[in-house]
């Protein structure tokens, strides 16, 4: 594969997946947060 | 069934519905093809771009202002930008619900090729453009129009929390796991892996051609559902607690990731089948419209894939019932759409709902039954969606943007901070957008029909829109004190 595919494969997957997968986990900590200090 | 205001009982009952909404056709059979017309990773590189300067931007903006006004499109703009623009609010609801006409044509075929492949005889077909050409000749398309409209509007008659709450949370994660089980297929087939190598694989010359960039916007623009008014519907039924920009991202890029798991199915099977020459297919041949390559190229494919007629028509099944739950879940969205600027005018819900229903109906058939008017409405209403946009973006410029963010985006329930450069992107980058995707796009229709680029009553041309859109702005227009009084009247009393 060459550097400049593997580059897009990289910087496409790691943002959109990899972002993906980030938020998500940050929105499940920052709901388990709020619930915690909800009454 | 009263007009009682619901709220999504949780916060990820909303993503999924707002999920439903942005994962639609667009993805699975759009999004593949201009990935092949413009070179692969050379396109991929701005799609990802625009993603962070269009879609998210705007998604946060839609979510804040229905959180913010409690209001449908015509009375949250001019909540936001003042009773004068109320017009603006009307234009943004009728193009998503005149997009809602045809779209539950598109619904009805994805369901009638369901139908097909269950049967097996898609697989039996010797002759696929015969099979499509049939198909849309007779009368067929509006039995299934009329299907897909009374599966919407029975989901919409179930409310927010029975109907789309309960039945995103069904139909999203169920389109996820039948484009995992796809996209296993796909690439364990032999040359699966040439398919991707090919996806991914930029032409650094042409990663600088602004045509690619062009294009990489309007994948976003039309496939994000941002600034269309539904996602700004939806946030209506979001509670006070819930979080706007955090969730706005998780949509945005569970959008994007969905677009390129359609793209890795669709070139996976591509090579495994057909090889590098299948490429050709999506770039011009039958596969090189939304259509062609839905209806066309990948059944075809689907019966050239290794094993039994039965193994074939499971997998062309599993694509054709992905299409359709991505079709259902973002038609309801549209019939809400519709309704919510009804029930604002002081409808009953379940009045509002056969009203839409019936109009839904009736404005769809010209599309059912004609695939010239099919393509003059997705032209014309396609292309608006960015004027759309645009007025999403005018209402907060007029609020004052820096004003929206810290009040609304920022306000109570926020998870993340929304820095300043939400203000440059909503009060210069949206507009510039806007209206170079315009220009660029009416430009292009020119050169498509060089002699007859004016005609108003032509399928793709300059003068259809200029035509369609100069009536309906002109009657909102017209009509704007009565349709923004009629609308206040009511949403204030209920406040």
């Amino acid at each position: 594969m060459e550097s400049a595919t593997l580059f897009t494969m990289l910087f496409t997957l790691g943002i959109i997946w990899g972002g993906c997968a980030f938020v998500i986990i940050l929105a499940m900590r920052r709901e388990r947060s709020k619930k915690a200090h909800e009454p | 069934m009263s007009n009682r205001q619901e709220f999504f009982t949780s916060r990820w009952g909303m993503i999924l519905a707002v999920i439903g909404i942005a994962v639609g056709t667009g993805n699975i059979w759009r999004f593949p093809r201009i990935v092949a017309q413009n070179d692969g990773g050379s396109f991929l590189i701005p799609w990802v771009i625009f993603l962070f300067i269009w879609s998210i931007p705007l998604i946060i903006t839609e979510i804040a202002i229905g959180k913010k006004t409690r209001k449908g499109t015509i009375g949250a703009i001019s909540e936001i930008a003042g009773n004068r623009f109320g017009w603006m609010g009307a234009f943004v609801g009728f193009v998503a619900t005149a997009i809602m006409f045809y779209y539950a044509v598109v619904a009805g075929w994805c369901i009638r090729y369901l139908y097909t492949s269950f049967t097996g005889s898609i697989v039996t077909t010797a002759d696929h453009v015969a099979l499509w050409d049939s198909f849309t000749a007779g009368y067929q398309p509006l039995v299934f129009h009329a299907m897909a409209m009374l599966i919407g509007v029975y989901i919409i008659y179930l409310g927010v929390v029975n109907g789309i709450e309960r039945w995103n949370r069904i139909l999203v994660p169920a389109l996820l796991v039948m484009l995992l089980m796809l996209a296993v297929r796909a690439v364990t087939l032999d040359g699966a892996m040439e398919g991707i190598v090919y996806l991914f694989t930029p032409n650094l010359e042409r990663l600088f051609d602004y045509r690619i960039w062009l294009q990489a916007l309007t994948q976003n623009a039309w496939d994000t559902g941002a600034g269309w008014g539904l996602i700004l519907t939806y946030a209506i039924y979001l509670r006070k607690r819930e979080d706007i920009a955090l969730n706005a991202a998780v949509t945005g890029l569970s959008n994007n990731s969905v677009s390129l798991l359609a793209a890795i199915i669709v070139f996976a099977t591509i090579f495994g089948i057909a090889g590098a020459a299948g490429v050709e297919e999506l770039e011009i041949g039958t596969g090189s419209t939304n259509i062609g390559m839905a209806f066309i190229f990948l059944p075809q494919l689907f019966t050239q894939m290794p094993g039994s007629p039965i193994v074939q028509s499971f997998f062309s099944s599993i694509f054709f019932l992905s299409l359709s739950v991505a079709a259902i879940s973002s038609l309801i969205s549209m019939i809400e759409l519709a309704v919510r600027i009804f029930i604002d005018m002081g409808l009953q819900r379940r009045t509002a709902i056969a009203l839409v229903g019936s109009l839904g109906f009736l404005f769809g058939i010209p599309s059912a039954l004609s695939l010239t008017v099919f393509y003059n409405q997705d032209w014309v209403w396609g292309v608006a969606l960015m004027i759309s946009g645009g007025f999403i973006s005018f209402s907060v410029i007029k609020y004052g943007v820096d004003r929206f963010r810290r009040e609304i985006v920022n306000g109570e329930g926020s998870d993340v901070y929304i820095g300043k450069w939400y203000n440059f992107v909503i009060a210069l980058l949206i507009p510039l957008q806007v209206t170079v995707l315009i220009v660029w796009w009416l430009y292009s229709s020119t050169q498509w029909d060089p002699d007859g680029w004016w005609n108003p009553f032509g399928a793709e041309t300059l003068g259809t829109c200029l035509f369609q859109w100069g009536i309906i702005l002109a009657i909102f227009i017209a009509f704007n004190k009565a349709i923004v009084g009629r609308t206040l009247k009511h949403t204030t009393q209920k406040k």
